[in-house]
């Protein structure tokens, strides 16, 4: 049986620079532009964000769609980096 | 007796499809696709929750990956993400505390509100609370996350007016409508009543939900033979029979093997990890325990468990290792699929009593070192030896239908 694949997945964890805005009207955060490997994604939606502790440390999580990409992006509160954590290939 | 005239006050809400939903709601690329969230994405993975879109092909809750696969070749398979849904279950704590103080979470995914302190607030319309509760999931929680809403006498009647109408429902189950409903809902509907009570219920004459309702306690009782024919009798009608808090009693977890293990060499780490997981939930509820139990089922299909009461308190992860491989040590032993231990007899720390032939300060002093590094730096900083390599097995899960594991929810 052939199984269409929609979407291919990519385990990334790598630094990246991202821009954010911050609404002080909605209280709302999102990530704008995100920069990876010399290539910037222009963030259209984000999806959810969520948030877990890893002992005291808050990581926020941003799950955010480009034209064609899903990007999952970690936050972290202690040491205000950013990691790109997954990106897949939308192909449907 | 007739049915409750009351007004209908108690509101349950059901996030469809929830694990799947959330999963869409993050990832916009995956709306309107059929997918499902699965224990393990491989083929005998067990599917917890299925797209609204996977279960229009007949993909249904506790499937295995390759029978949800056979029915929907294009299903998407996704391995859980449980904070995603943790997150999501406290932001509707939230939402639903701002509209009554009596908010209950039935599970991961349900929710019970009581209006009946404050319906009076909302024009004494409950239909009004429910369509702004929507209106503000979908504005402030997520436009892809839809939910059943039912409103009835009772939580069981509002419970069963949610399950009417999947997805986005909105159903109002009470004097006016009751009739209506029982007459058409198959009795095996009604939670609660699967193939054995719907048998013991058959045995009396008692084949429709209206057969049910109409039938005199006296027949209930001939069906049922306890104390439960009086409380479907009270449940039917409408009268509140099971807004009971039960106490917590047990802390444990569970592992169902990826791979059949037999030997102690094999089986000894994977308990390890289950004790300090269940070790540390224990304090840091603050409490100790003095009584363990263990389960197994094996890969044959049979099953083995027992438990004992301690002479001393346990609270530290070596002293219920300890006595968990005691039990272990008189299980028959055979290749195993499930795992599951649990520490029972609980009391508050501060009962803790010293024991003459050990330093039990010296433990406490230990378990509060250790557990105030796993606060700072995170879970399994520091760990036994013996768990070394387990790093794949007992991955964080989410305990279904755990009302008391919720409690334990916070960031």
């Amino acid at each position: 049986m052939v199984y269409k694949r929609y979407m291919q997945t990519q385990t990334i964890n790598e630094d990246v620079s991202v821009s954010l805005v911050f609404n002080h009207h909605t209280r709302v955060v999102a990530p704008m532009k995100v920069s990876w490997r010399g290539r910037v994604y222009t963030v259209k939606k984000v999806g959810l964000h969520h948030k877990f502790r890893e002992g005291r440390t808050l990581i926020h999580i941003f799950s955010v769609i480009t034209d064609s990409s899903f990007l999952r992006l970690a936050f972290n509160s202690e040491t205000l980096n950013w990691k790109l954590e997954q990106i897949i290939e939308n192909q449907a | 007796m007739k049915f409750n005239t009351a007004p209908p006050s108690v509101l349950h809400i059901d996030i469809n499809s929830c694990f799947a939903t959330v999963e869409q709601q993050a990832n916009p690329f995956l709306r309107g696709k059929p997918l499902v969230v699965a224990a393990y994405e491989s083929a005998n993975g067990c599917v917890l929750a299925a797209s609204i879109e996977a279960k229009q092909f007949g993909v249904k809750t506790g499937m295995r990956v390759r029978d949800a696969k056979q029915l929907c070749p294009r299903v998407l398979v996704m391995s859980t993400d449980p904070w995603k849904y943790r997150n999501i279950h406290l932001l509707f704590r939230k939402l639903l505390g701002r509209y009554s103080p009596h908010v209950s979470p039935k599970s991961i995914d349900e929710f019970v509100v009581h209006l009946d302190q404050v319906l009076h607030i909302y024009d004494n319309d409950p239909l009004l609370v429910a369509r702004k509760i929507k209106n503000e999931i979908e504005a402030t929680i997520g436009d892809w996350i839809q939910v059943s809403i039912g409103i009835g006498p009772n939580r069981y009647l509002a419970k069963t007016a949610a399950g009417l109408i999947k997805p986005n429902g909105l159903e109002v189950l009470d004097t006016t409508t009751y009739e209506e409903v029982y007459r058409h809902l198959p009795l095996t509907k009604l939670t609660g009543i699967k193939d054995a009570n719907a048998a013991r219920l058959r045995s009396v004459g008692i084949r429709t939900v209206w057969d049910f309702y109409e039938a005199p306690l006296w027949k209930l009782k001939a069906a049922f033979h306890s104390v439960t024919s009086y409380y479907w009798y009270m449940r039917l009608r409408g009268y509140e029979i099971d807004d009971v808090e039960y106490a917590r009693r047990s802390y444990g977890n569970s592992y169902s093997l990826p791979r059949p293990l037999e030997t102690r060499e094999s089986v000894s780490p994977i308990i390890s990890k289950l004790v300090t997981k269940t070790s540390g939930r224990l304090r840091k509820a603050g409490l100790i325990a003095q009584g363990v139990h263990l389960a197994l089922q094996y890969k044959e299909g049979g099953y083995w468990h027992q438990g004992h009461k301690c002479a001393k308190h346990l609270f530290s992860t070596q002293d219920i290792y300890e006595e968990v491989m005691r039990l272990y040590d008189g299980a028959p032993h055979a290749p195993l699929r499930h795992i599951a231990i649990s520490v029972f007899e609980l009391h508050k720390e501060n009962d803790l009593q010293l024991d003459m032939f050990t330093n039990t300060l010296e433990k406490v002093h230990l378990m509060k070192a250790v557990d105030s590094i796993h606060k700072r730096w995170g879970d399994y900083v520091v760990y036994p030896a013996r768990m070394i390599d387990t790093e794949r097995f007992i991955p964080d899960r989410i305990a279904f239908g755990g009302v008391k594991e919720l409690e334990e929810i916070s960031i």
